[in-house]
């Protein structure tokens, strides 16, 4: 029959074809599936595209950076990157003191407003052509300040500074506050004291940059520099493939003690799971989340030894709007608090990934109040509080303001609501915006309760309470204002004696949880998997630059 | 080229800024129309709100729609496509086109492995009508085709990464081959390649299937049989060149399947391409690159089908423009 013959031929093309791709990615995979064993880095090489893997080198998987301009980051993706290749005057040791970086020394006037730092003379950028300068200081914060340059938080971290608010008004071609006295010394004043303007010194947004090659580009235009940035930080800029990967080596002549050991760190931006990454060797260290944590935590699992926990320096919480009823009434935020089982939250549900909280700070904050009591879970309490405040009605069907684009909102939030419900017969119900909407609303206090998290910028409790909770503070999302509560937090800004200081903050701290502005929820920690072979690394509980600690050891 | 060709391309061509228009100014405006732009998604929670609106005015954000599009489209016309506020400072161009190279090459890939596999698949199953591997062939075809990518990517991806431990969880990797990066040699272009091309292969089988079994019922087939010519120069002159026909239109649209898809497949791999930029970039609100895309992404579309009408004609010159007899 004809039709046989046609089928052979059909049977044969399709045949021919999968025997041809088959055959291909047989040899694909072969070249490239050698995983377990000591994998000769040349096999890999030429198939993950990372160049070829040397000895001395880490691979991680990063967040893809949506700019490595330190006048301009915002974000902790972005400044991750920042603080290796770029340097300021001070910045934070691992035990998250505030060291000296560029600056040698620094000097502090009597009345706490004048730091007058000293350069150190051996600090050179990385293409070696020059030494910094006061001067390149001098342009790296006018840099960030000035409005042409339009970054969203220069002011922010910078704003302390003398003059600054003539020159971002225009009045004022420079900033008086940044002194140039000689190359090698800098002197920066300040309007009033402040504990923290050290600690803000630390953020990319005071880091130097290089003048000659910024020029006049701003945070929204000209950033090509950026791929080849002339930074003074520990690490130099190999090479930036957007979207793909990020390769960093060695700045041998680093300034500081230890210079980095690692010769190179490839950081791969996109990709599939990270903990099937790092399962396949492709990266040797990974966070880890709720989906993959019960596996590991098994101690049969081959990556239990591997698994670290640190601090993480933040706070979790439901906001109320203080400003306006029902929710003025503390006894109402009593309530709600006391109604919900942060025991049962954190250790269940949260499977012990975060740990209940029970003040605002978190643990390992300077100033974390160890005896602080839990807020207990207390339905009885709270029942009682709710009919003070006038019972169920006044707040039932009110609204919990939360961000996010997926379908389902938070779970933590759901089943708080289902405490809610239970213990108060309240419903209240969830509306979820996107998270650029979100902040506007809360800024303009459109809002009955609200859901959000708060992490350190750096570890001093003012960078909890006093930028959360100070009545006048544009962050108090709350509204929450207690006279009280406003002079503990400027008696402690102004306080130079460290003890004294860290004790107003815990004074003012009790305050603030009698009047229970926020229902505090938990604090995270952070988890990660780490290969042994990589020593001196430490889980970072905020941004920090800790790369120059760590050695690999085969 | 025949005349009525030429006049036939050229008011296609004229249609195309029309089109660019329509679907440049609903895709702008609906941008703007967004409740929060980019600047506010960038400056986080602790910019202040007055820094926040004075960057909008200086950026232009606050000036009405239309004048905002001339502005665009005036540069853009020009070959500026304007500036990314996702990778923040960087020309849109330089952040496109290599995102773009790379969706384009898993892409080519596909659309070779979807027509190679599924024609003679469909051929098959047709001749085979009436025998159980005719059932079973439609039967394993209409399930992979219904199969969203959402399920088979996840699917896949625990099956040869977890399971087997074959290929890696997602990502993208070039090596250089005589000067080219090139990324279709790399373990990394199956997972890719495999979501896409089951469904696209199950689909064009099913689809030439239907084809080649009504071309096999018509007259002139039994004619050519009966006056006694071989099987195999049936199938290729007179059945497949017919069958063939519909399943040309078919390739616009496996075309456009493809870019949507690549979306899909690209956020849940990770793979750096087009797909995946236009997600972020919607995400983050980066303004001038979601209008590049959709401008270029638009424009190869119209171009593409408009190569397919062509083409259409050479196969079949009956639908050639009327007016040119050859």
């Amino acid at each position: 029959m004809e039709t046989r013959r046609l089928v052979l031929t059909l049977t044969g093309i399709a045949v021919a074809t999968i025997v041809v791709l088959g055959g291909l990615g047989a040899i694909l995979l072969a070249s490239g599936g050698g995983d377990d064993d000591g994998t000769t880095a040349g096999d890999d090489a030429e198939d993950d595209g990372l160049g070829e893997r040397i000895d001395n080198e880490l691979r991680l998987f990063g967040p893809d950076p949506i700019t490595l301009d330190p006048a301009c980051a915002s974000d902790a993706g972005s400044a991750e990157y920042i603080v290796e290749i770029f340097s300021g005057l001070v910045s934070f040791d691992l035990d998250l003191n505030v060291i000296p970086d560029i600056a040698e020394d620094w000097e502090v006037s009597d009345d706490g407003t004048v730091y007058t730092f000293n350069l150190r003379s051996n600090v050179l950028f990385h293409d070696n052509s020059r030494p910094v300068t006061a001067g390149d200081f001098k342009f790296s914060l006018e840099r960030a300040l000035n409005p042409d340059t339009q970054s969203t938080v220069g002011e922010v971290y910078l704003g302390d500074l003398a003059g600054s608010a003539e020159f971002i008004a225009g009045n004022a071609d420079e900033v008086t506050g940044i002194r140039v006295i000689d190359p090698q010394t800098l002197e920066l004043t300040i309007t009033e004291p402040s504990a923290v303007f050290i600690d803000k010194l630390t953020y990319p947004t005071a880091y130097v940059v290089d003048q000659r090659e910024v020029g006049d580009a701003t945070c929204f235009e000209g950033g090509g520099w950026t791929l080849t940035p002339n930074g003074t930080g520990p690490f130099k800029m190999e090479e930036w493939d957007l979207g793909r990967k990020i390769v960093l080596t060695a700045n041998t002549r680093f300034h500081l003690e230890p210079a980095p050991s690692l010769d190179r760190v490839t950081y791969i931006l996109s990709g599939g799971s990270s903990f099937v990454m790092y399962e396949n060797d492709e990266i040797d260290i990974t966070g880890i989340g709720s989906v993959n944590i019960e596996s590991v935590r098994d101690p049969n699992s081959d990556l239990n030894a591997d698994l670290r926990e640190g601090p993480s320096l933040n706070v979790f919480y439901i906001g109320f709007n203080t400003r306006e009823a029902p929710f003025d009434d503390a006894n109402l935020r009593n309530a709600l608090s006391l109604s919900i089982d942060r025991e049962f939250l954190a250790r269940e549900f949260l499977l012990d990934l975060v740990v209940p909280a029970k003040g605002i700070l978190p643990p390992g904050m300077d100033g974390y109040n160890e005896s602080l009591p839990d807020i207990p879970f207390d339905p009885d309490t709270a029942r009682d509080l709710l009919e003070e405040a006038g019972g169920a009605g006044v707040i039932d069907g009110a609204t919990i303001l939360t961000s996010g684009q997926g379908a389902t909102p938070s779970d933590i939030l759901q089943v708080v609501l289902a405490m809610w419900e239970q213990e108060l017969g309240i419903t209240v119900t969830i509306e979820q915006e996107d998270f650029g909407l979100f902040l506007r609303d809360l800024d303009d206090g459109r809002f009955e309760m609200f859901s959000l998290g708060w992490i350190a910028d750096y570890p001093d409790p003012q960078n909890f309470l006093d930028i959360k909770l100070h009545s006048e503070s544009s962050n108090n999302e709350a509204g929450y204002s207690n006279p009280a509560v406003d002079a503990l937090l400027d008696e402690a800004d102004r306080e130079t004696d460290e003890a004294t200081r860290l004790e107003l903050y815990q004074r003012a701290e009790e305050l603030i949880i009698e009047d229970m502005p926020w229902a505090p929820l938990y604090h995270g920690k952070a988890n990660y998997l780490v290969k042994p072979y990589v020593e001196g690394f430490v889980i970072p509980p905020f941004v920090i630059p800790n790369l120059r600690y760590v050695t690999i050891n085969r | 080229m025949p005349a009525g060709l030429a006049t036939y391309i050229i008011r296609r061509l004229l249609l195309l800024p029309v089109i660019l228009f329509i679907v440049s100014f609903a895709t702008f405006s609906l941008g703007r129309f967004a409740p929060v732009d980019y600047v506010e998604i960038q400056a986080g929670p602790r910019a202040q709100p007055e820094t926040i609106e004075r960057i909008r005015e200086e950026r232009g954000l606050n000036d009405p729609v239309p004048v905002q599009y001339v502005r665009y489209m005036g540069n853009a016309l020009t070959g500026d496509l304007g500036i990314s506020t996702r990778y923040q400072g960087f020309p849109v161009a330089d952040v496109i086109f290599p995102r773009m190279w790379i969706t384009m090459q898993y892409n080519a890939v596909v659309l070779v492995l979807t027509f190679g596999i599924g024609l003679p698949l469909g051929t098959w199953a047709a001749l085979r009508r009436g025998t159980w591997q005719d059932p079973l062939s439609i039967g394993v075809f209409l399930f992979f085709a219904s199969v969203p990518v959402l399920i088979s990517v996840p699917l896949l991806q625990w099956l040869f990464t977890v399971k087997l431990g074959v290929l890696p969880s997602g990502g993208w990797s070039e090596a250089e081959y005589l000067g080219v990066e090139l990324g279709i040699f790399s373990k990394h272009i199956v997972l890719p390649v495999l979501a896409l091309t089951l469904p696209g292969v199950a689909g064009i089988a099913r689809y030439m299937r239907g084809q080649v079994m009504e071309v096999l019922d018509q007259d002139f087939v039994r004619t050519a049989n009966a006056k006694g010519l071989k099987a195999s120069t049936v199938v290729t002159r007179h059945v497949a060149r017919n069958a063939l026909l519909p399943i040309v239109t078919i390739l616009g649209f496996e075309l456009a399947a493809l870019i949507g898809g690549s979306i899909f497949v690209e956020t849940l791999l990770g793979i750096p391409g087009i797909g995946l930029l236009a997600f972020e970039s919607i995400k983050s609100r980066d303004y001038d690159t979601i209008m590049a895309i959709v401008l270029v992404g638009s424009t190869t579309f119209v171009l593409a089908m408009l190569l397919i009408d062509i083409a259409y004609g050479f196969i079949d010159p009956r639908i050639r423009v009327e007016g040119s007899i050859e």
